[in-house]
């Protein structure tokens, strides 16, 4: 499935955020939208995934205007991953899995032995089914984050989105999320802190700056020095290794005026 | 039901929630069965039965259809005992759903007004004569009327300036529970009417015993349809603990529904209140020990609360005519009594929350 961003605008609180971004990401397609923090990465995909209105300009799957569906209906076509998803309470793991059928369901349906075999389907995928009956709130960030991951995939749709899915996991656990999301196949819309993470896995990126998209391309073609100094305002050297992948390096203010370390 | 708990033997297979749910429910009717046999009055258990029987079966003789024995099983003891269950079920059912709808552990059922405004309206019918035309009943049903109105104005008050949320809800519950109080207290403070003034405390504290067989039908009906219909949202009530923006991405746009469980909550609340007077702690309590058990799932909550809550409240009944010998407790005084002390266990047993985190 194709989700669009045609010209989006989005003004909250009376200031401009996003100021008209056009983005695709085409059938199984994995984008990463990078951009330095307060950029409006995370205010684009909350349009798309309906927790804001785009104040102008819209969003289309497969060229239908998102906004016509409900939000029953968006739930079977967009799943979501984001940020912050700490809970207080005691659901299990299962329970909070089981959360994904939701949408396809009304409310005398019952829970049915196939919605159970989807979620444990889902939970394995994750690696996480011998925690099935474990306490939610027991888990570990990391953890917490492949069920959430596990509950997205339990709504069975064509699309998902990442927003900034692995802020806060340790690096094991960030490859570990983005290895499973690159192994799905659907069409996915990922916010990227780090650059390296973006190179490693992204078909393409968006970048976007001040509300507005200052480059678009794959890793290679987009992730210049040049690039990342106008963009994220640091020097950073891009090395592209024998096996032909994308490394960057940062480097630091202290190291260019010859401090010795 | 792949995978969830089971037990082995005779239920394999079964979960263990419906077990539990089958145990409440014959406890309830033995619980009733029990509690009808004890009294202030001392009438043979087998007496007791007699009546019941010729009245519901009619078997036996005629002889148990009429006198006193027959009005004090059938016209005392029971009516107020099946009122204490419904109001039980309703109460405990309410709890659960004020405390998902507001997303917070500490919300009972009279927590957004409700209660209040309940006081304001018997405050005025029988301080100030309010609401004479329905006869009889005036009191309760200006409570209900106080009740319903209270949480009207609390979704108003809510939804300006913005979308209700939860904490706005449980801002403007305070705000409007606070002007309620006031005004009850200005009415109480300015009236000379010490017999009055008698009526509306003791109608605060809440007892069972003016319980008829019309109330009865009202307060079961209003709490049983209720009951069913929020264990039918109990994907929703799962969804608002995981907050608006998830059920978003989850299909459900909460901000509605929200409102719709206010008003339906304050329906059965305000059948409680008309029928009995206040009863506190029942609604904050009850979900919470079911909770630790069972784990926050709605679909096991609601009707586990229904039932625990209906158990507890005919043996709190129960308590309050025999406690004190040829005296009645007020059953508002006693599940205070009772939940106040259990609340302070549970939450220095756990990490308090959802019942969750560590």
């Amino acid at each position: 499935m194709k989700i669009e961003s045609k010209a989006v605008e989005c003004i909250l609180n009376g200031s401009p955020i996003l100021k008209g971004v056009d983005l695709e990401a085409g059938e199984g397609e994995l984008v990463g939208v990078i951009g330095p923090n307060g950029s409006g990465k995370s205010t684009l995909l909350k349009c798309i995934y309906r927790i804001l209105q785009p104040t102008k300009g819209a969003i289309y799957l497969d060229g239908d205007l998102l906004g016509q569906y409900s939000y029953r209906e968006s739930a079977r076509r967009i799943a979501v991953v984001a940020q912050h998803n700490y809970y207080n309470f005691d659901f299990s793991v299962r329970e909070v899995v089981l959360m994904g059928r939701a949408p396809h369901k009304r409310a005398l349906d019952r829970d049915t032995a196939e919605d159970y075999s989807i979620v444990d389907e889902a939970l394995d995928t994750v690696g996480m089914l011998k925690f099935a009956e474990r306490s939610f709130s027991t888990l570990s960030g990391g953890e917490q984050q492949r069920v959430i991951l596990a509950r997205a995939l339990a709504q069975q749709t064509p699309c998902l989105i990442l927003d900034e899915p692995t802020n806060h996991l340790d690096i094991k656990y960030q490859l570990q999320l983005m290895d499973l999301v690159r192994g799905l196949n659907r069409t996915v819309i990922t916010a990227v802190h780090d650059l390296n993470i973006a190179a490693m896995y992204c078909d393409r990126l968006y970048a976007v700056k001040n509300g507005k998209l200052v480059g678009c391309g794959s890793p290679r073609e987009l992730l210049t020095p040049e690039f990342i100094r106008r963009v994220y305002e640091v020097d950073a050297q891009v090395i592209d290794d024998e096996t032909g992948r994308l490394h960057i390096l940062f480097h630091p203010h202290i190291w260019q005026q010859g401090v010795a370390r | 039901m792949g995978g969830q708990n089971k037990k082995e033997g005779l239920f394999r297979g079964t979960p263990v929630w419906v077990l539990t749910m089958v145990l409440l429910l014959a406890a309830l009717f033995v619980s009733l069965l029990t509690a009808v046999t004890i009294g202030s009055t001392d009438i043979p258990i087998e007496d007791v039965y007699h009546v019941i029987l010729y009245k519901i079966f009619g078997a036996g003789d005629p002889s148990y259809g009429e006198g006193n024995l027959f009005r004090a099983v059938w016209y005392l003891r029971l009516p107020r005992l099946v009122l204490a269950a419904g109001i039980g079920m309703g109460l405990a059912v309410c709890g659960v759903v004020m405390q998902a709808v507001v997303k917070n552990p500490l919300a009972d059922p009279y927590v957004l007004g409700i209660s209040s405004g309940a006081s304001l309206g018997a405050t005025l019918a029988i301080l100030a004569g309010a609401g004479a035309v329905f006869g009889g009943n005036s009191i309760g049903f200006m409570a209900f009327l106080g009740a319903f109105g209270v949480s009207l104005l609390v979704v108003t008050l809510a939804n300006m300036g913005g979308r209700a949320n939860s904490v706005k809800l449980l801002l403007a519950g305070m705000a409007a529970s606070s002007v309620c109080s006031a005004f009850s207290n200005f009415i109480v403070y300015t009236a000379h009417d010490r017999e009055g003034i008698q009526t509306v405390t003791y109608w605060m504290m809440g007892s069972m015993a003016g319980a008829t067989w019309e109330q009865d039908g009202a307060v079961l009906a209003v709490a049983l349809m209720g009951l069913l219909f929020f264990w039918t949202q109990h994907r929703n009530l799962n969804l608002m603990l995981l907050g608006d923006e998830s059920a978003i991405t989850l299909g459900t746009d909460l901000h509605r529904w929200r409102q719709l469980y206010l008003l339906v909550s304050a329906a059965m609340v305000g059948f409680a209140v008309y029928a009995a007077g206040m009863i506190g702690f029942v609604g904050l309590v009850v979900p919470h020990v079911v909770r630790m058990l069972f784990g926050t799932d709605h679909k096991k909550l609601i009707p586990l609360c229904a039932l625990s809550g209906a158990v507890f409240l005919v043996w709190a009944d129960v308590a309050c005519r025999v406690l004190i010998e040829g005296t009645e407790l007020p059953i508002g005084i006693l599940t205070s009594m009772i939940g106040a002390p259990v609340f302070i266990y549970l939450m220095s047993r756990k990490k308090y929350g959802f019942g969750g985190g560590d």
